[in-house]
């Protein structure tokens, strides 16, 4: 706690696109009474400052060498609670793409000569690191969800995470669902919380947010393939954001 | 039943029998704009759902069916049931009031689907919100002519045709609408803002021919009556359905999330920022989810989809007919079309028919 009797939070980046901190920047200008329950004492996209005295910790981005573990470490020391912002931190997102090919390839293609000059192993979620208490999904995350994850934690409650399908926010916004026309969408082994926002404007669910605790694997999988999908089609859309997840899945069934 | 045939003998005995023509229609809901809020059937991508609208033309009376029936109107998918502060001892303040309503092009299927939800949220605890909301709607149906698709199977459920749930009931006799008058309320509406006529012998005799060509357009799909319906599913209780049924299911709650006959819901605080005030809202629930049946502790009662498959389906064919005395399937086949892993109330329905006649389990 500060001394005004606000608890103290602070925001870290790894390898992401900063999309997600924007978006709490964006949040913030929506609902400024925030800042009047809350202190911010660190947070480079958004002010020079840097305290490194926070009971909260809201961590952007995946690990992707070994030398973010030591700073992962060192936040989760510090703050009573640490939450994972956004599909980067939460899953390893778009970066644990590059898992998908030999480390090499990837190396030379991304810094052609210059490859060795960079450190760098399979990008992975911070949970594959730290302990994390919460996570706050989606690619980026969705603003008014950050919002009610801050409310809930100030209220010493749990944040209020769907554990449902997309198709849930889906049906009940009145949309004509994508299969109908046509196209393919993960939403019924995705989390909801995002309002659907993709299939609202008529693009595919790719799990942003990552899948559900009970997924029907098998009955999805089905339907994608009725819906004409060959299995790299079916592998490529499942790995858009999920690369760590499907593959933690495929090493537990050996 | 429902008047398949209306009586031609005197002009007497139809008196709730009027006749508006299409424009005259046209003029009449351009009248009622103005005082009340109109919602009615209107494209919606390469669908339709039931909407207010602000305009006349608007309107697709001869829509097939929608995504989400007109229930989302008396129990909408998110309300808030009152506002709340936890100041001086906390205070409560009501949500506002609805304004006077008028739900066009109601098909028939829903209209039985809306006589349950009524039932459902008049006794025991009577449903302030729910009700609040029926009280100031008068309901303008319609009358099918034609299946609206291949999932329907409202000939089966007796759903096909009405004979009251409605304030007014129409059937397009092509140019002109043939108007059932099912209350004083919608008596009233059509005096105060039509220029209706009394139907003529001719009139009447083009209703007849159109509801007769109707009931032959529409096929039987299950393979029983329905009233053996409840008894099916008593003895189903065992059968080995329920597990396959779960194997596919994705537990996404699209059949029930577009069901007019579910009204699960949950009810949840949101506090705001200042953590002093907040509200309470109420969500649509839906027990094919895999929490819906969590109690406090942790325990859920009916943790296996294929569990949740079945109290689904006992509760369309079985449960709702014998608390409420309706049926819980209306034959709309929305489920149906939404079901991704195809399903669906007929083929369960028949398979478990199939299952009994033949001693499969
Ligand atoms: S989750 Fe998406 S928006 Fe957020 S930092 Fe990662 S890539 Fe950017
Ligand atoms: S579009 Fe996607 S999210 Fe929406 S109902 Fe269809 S499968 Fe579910
Ligand atoms: S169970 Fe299916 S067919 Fe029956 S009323 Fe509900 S949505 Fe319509
Ligand atoms: S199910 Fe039957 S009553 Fe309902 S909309 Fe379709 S045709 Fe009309
Ligand atoms: S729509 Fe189909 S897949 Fe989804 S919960 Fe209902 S039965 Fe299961």
């Amino acid at each position: 706690m500060s001394s005004n009797g606000k608890p103290k939070i602070a925001f870290f980046d790894f390898t992401s696109c900063e999309g997600c901190q924007l978006t709490v920047i964006d949040s913030l200008q929506d609902h400024p009474e925030l800042l009047n329950v809350v202190e911010i004492v660190q947070f480079r996209e958004a002010m020079t400052e840097k305290g490194e005295d926070y009971q909260i910790a809201f961590v952007e981005g995946s690990c992707s060498r070994a030398s973010d573990e030591p700073r992962l470490k060192k936040i989760r020391q510090q703050a009573a609670i640490v939450v994972a912002l956004g599909a980067c931190a939460h899953l390893g997102g778009v970066n644990a793409l590059k898992a998908l090919h030999p480390l090499d390839e990837v190396r030379k293609y991304v810094y052609g000569d210059k490859a060795d000059w960079y450190e760098t192993y399979d990008a992975r979620p911070i949970s594959a690191v730290i302990d994390v208490d919460y996570a706050i999904p989606g690619c980026p995350i969705d603003r008014n969800e950050f919002i009610s994850v801050v409310k809930a934690l100030l209220l010493g409650k749990k944040p209020p995470i769907p554990d449902y399908p997309l198709c849930v926010e889906c049906k009940l916004k009145g949309n004509v669902c994508l299969y109908t026309k046509g196209q393919v969408c993960l939403g019924p082994v995705t989390r909801a919380g995002c309002g659907a926002i993709c299939p609202s404007f008529g693009a595919s669910c790719e799990a942003c947010r990552g899948f559900i605790t009970n997924p029907n694997d098998n009955s999805m999988r089905e339907v994608l393939i009725e819906a004409g999908l060959t299995v790299e089609d079916i592998t490529s859309i499942y790995t858009m954001f999920t690369t760590y997840q499907v593959r933690e899945k495929i090493q537990q069934k050996g | 039943m429902a008047p398949l045939y209306y009586s031609i003998t005197t002009e007497e005995q139809n008196v709730s029998l009027t006749i508006l023509s299409k424009s005259a229609f046209q003029e009449f809901v351009a009248r009622l704009l103005p005082h009340y809020r109109v919602v009615g059937p209107v494209p919606h991508d390469i669908g339709y759902s039931f909407e207010e609208i602000q305009d006349v033309t608007e309107l697709r009376m001869e829509y097939p069916t929608t995504i989400l029936p007109p229930k989302k109107w008396f129990l909408p998918p998110k309300e808030t049931l009152f506002k709340f502060t936890r100041k001086n001892g906390g205070v409560i303040q009501d949500p506002p009031e609805t304004p006077p309503t008028v739900i066009l092009g109601v098909h028939t299927c829903d209209l039985h689907a809306i006589q349950l939800l009524d039932t459902v949220f008049s006794s025991g605890q009577y449903d302030v919100h729910y009700m609040g909301r029926r009280k100031k709607t008068l309901i303008i149906s319609i009358e099918c002519l034609s299946p609206c698709d291949e999932h329907s199977f409202c000939k089966d459920m007796g759903t096909l045709t009405a004979d009251e749930g409605y304030d007014l009931h129409l059937t397009d006799l092509g140019d002109s609408y043939a108007i059932d008058v099912g209350t004083q309320a919608g008596a009233d509406l059509l005096q105060n803002y039509s220029s209706s006529s009394v139907a003529t012998k001719e009139e009447i005799q083009k209703l007849n021919a159109v509801i007769n060509a109707k009931w032959p357009k529409f096929s039987y799909r299950l393979d029983f009556d329905v009233s053996e319906l409840s008894s099916i599913m008593e003895l189903s209780m065992k059968s080995p359905l329920w597990e396959e049924l779960g194997n596919r299911c994705l537990a996404c709650a699209s059949c029930t999330n577009v069901c007019p006959t579910c009204f699960c819901f949950d009810v949840k605080d949101e506090v705001e920022l200042d953590l002093v005030t907040g509200q309470r809202v109420r969500n649509w629930d839906s027990c094919q989810l895999d929490d819906f049946a969590t109690v406090a502790g942790g325990h859920n009662f009916r943790a296996s989809r294929a569990l949740r498959q079945r109290h689904r389906f006992m509760r369309k064919g079985k449960y709702i007919l014998d608390a409420h005395k309706h049926l819980g399937c209306v034959g709309c086949g929305r489920c149906a079309r939404a079901c991704l892993v195809n399903i669906t109330p007929v083929s369960t329905f028949n398979e478990l028919y199939r299952q009994q006649e033949t001693g499969s389990h």
